[in-house]
């Protein structure tokens, strides 16, 4: 995984990769061993711990998307780099998305009873999903990479809209889904000492993650513009050669 | 462990499946790397 | 010179080729995307139908009318959870309110006494007779610290966190 001789890699990104590989294995030991088991759920609410990091790494990733989108479109800066990093949060936070879905669902199964239900926050996450499955086929449906910057920068302002929408969703409509435990205004925090430790173990731990896979997905992305754009080149080389023969 | 399948197995599906995403996209970073040269690379 | 397009094929390099060979791919994606979209949109509003009631709102809010398919939600009454031949009954209760629940078979999931859920199903004759129930978790944590804690010790932990 993270260090080896790639093409995307750098010394920060390869010292970050050892650090969050170390943390990812101490996160793993603390969700599935250490942490005490909860009074109601018991073991069931190790799943937290990949869950809620999962589905914060996903807004963290949307709202990067936008803030980068918004600085292209700005004006002040128009480096395709700001698209690629668009591009590359948003193809994380899809994944990210897919991981919190699943694993709630899991949770669900075993806490509600149920895989799925059509809830507030269920649908609502489902829809965010689905919208930036959107965003990436927007991005690959061609032109020049100016076309594509532009038209995924303004889909992307539109799309961030929906996380608040879903963050609030336990708020605005009653439903099964436990509001937000840590990330809420109120300071009472309702979870004990090494429950929380390893909660936010997992928040960090992700944080990293994320971090290290933006800036080499950034970075790979790079690589196929630059593939793309000399095979246009060369292309053009090829004709004018021949176009000279003639 | 009480329902260790559900429990272990949302582990497995977390990181694996963000292991298999890294690896997809590093082997492609690589295999379009032969076709570049240097200067396509600013962070080297 | 001749600029025009030609076939991808006598253009070396992959990603050329790769691109073309993809287009309609994305535009596939993209539509599927708006019809899952809609799907789930629609799913979420239809499934809203059932009103969302507390159980101290059953005849008193409108929409949550006796006989009309709602969504209760209480608190699983201490000592009323019993289950006689395949079927639960327990009293649900929220603000000094209480109903009846009739459900046929196991809820299944962490369900028991003590913990807020939400069940489906109509009011009948001061029975509610439900064919859904969904336990919903509240969002405390308390740390169990011995494992081989009983079933019995397991309901009274759900109360004392329930009771704050």
């Amino acid at each position: 995984m993270p260090g080896t001789s790639t093409p995307t890699g750098t010394r920060a990104t390869r010292v970050l990769g050892v650090v969050t590989l170390a943390f990812s294995l101490w996160l793993i030991v603390f969700g599935l061993v250490v942490s005490a088991e909860d009074v109601v759920q018991g073991s069931t609410v190790r799943i937290m711990y990949v869950h809620v990091p999962s589905i914060w790494v996903a807004y963290v990733a949307f709202a990067l998307t936008a803030v980068v989108s918004a600085v292209y479109l700005s004006g002040k800066n128009r480096s395709l780099a700001w698209d690629r990093v668009a591009g590359a949060s948003a193809e994380i936070g899809v994944l990210f998305v897919a991981i919190s879905l699943v694993t709630g669902s899991l949770w669900g199964r075993l806490t509600w009873g149920t895989y799925w239900v059509w809830d507030a926050r269920l649908t609502s996450t489902a829809f965010l999903f689905i919208t930036y499955i959107g965003y990436l086929a927007v991005r690959g449906l061609g032109g020049t990479f100016r076309q594509r910057a532009r038209r995924s920068a303004v889909l992307a302002l539109l799309a961030v809209l929906e996380i608040p929408l879903v963050h609030f969703s336990v708020v605005i409509w009653r439903s099964l889904h436990q509001e937000s435990t840590v990330a809420n205004s109120g300071t009472d925090v309702e979870l004990d000492g090494l429950m929380l430790f390893t909660l936010f173990l997992g928040i960090v731990t992700f944080t990293m993650l994320f971090v290290w896979m933006v800036l080499h997905r950034q970075r790979s992305l790079a690589l196929q513009d630059a593939v793309d754009s000399h095979g246009l080149d060369v292309a053009i080389e090829q004709r004018r050669q021949e176009a000279e023969a003639r | 462990m009480e329902h260790a399948t559900f429990i272990i197995g949302s582990y497995v599906l977390t990181f694996g499946s963000i292991a298999t995403y890294i690896a997809w996209f590093l082997r492609r970073s690589r295999a379009i790397d032969k076709f570049l040269d240097e200067k396509d690379k600013p962070w080297t | 010179m001749d600029l025009s397009p030609r076939s991808t094929s006598d253009v070396t390099p992959q990603g050329r080729s790769t691109r073309s060979r993809q287009k309609w791919l994305p535009m596939v994606i993209v539509a599927v995307a708006i019809v899952a979209g809609g799907v789930v949109v629609t799913r979420f509003l239809t499934s809203a139908i059932d009103y969302y009631c507390n159980v101290d709102e059953i005849g008193v809010r409108s929409g949550c009318d006796e006989g009309r398919r709602i969504r209760v939600q209480g608190v699983v009454v201490e000592g009323s959870l019993s289950k006689v031949s395949g079927a639960t009954t327990f009293d649900l209760s929220f603000h000094n309110k209480t109903v009846s629940v009739r459900y046929e078979g196991d809820p299944g999931g962490v369900f028991q006494e003590c913990i807020p859920v939400v069940a489906h199903g109509r009011l009948e004759e001061g029975l509610f007779a439900s064919d859904r129930i969904e336990v919903k978790h509240s969002n405390e944590y308390v740390e169990k610290n011995d494992t081989r804690l009983q079933q019995s010790d397991k309901e009274a932990a759900a109360c004392s966190v329930q009771e704050g």
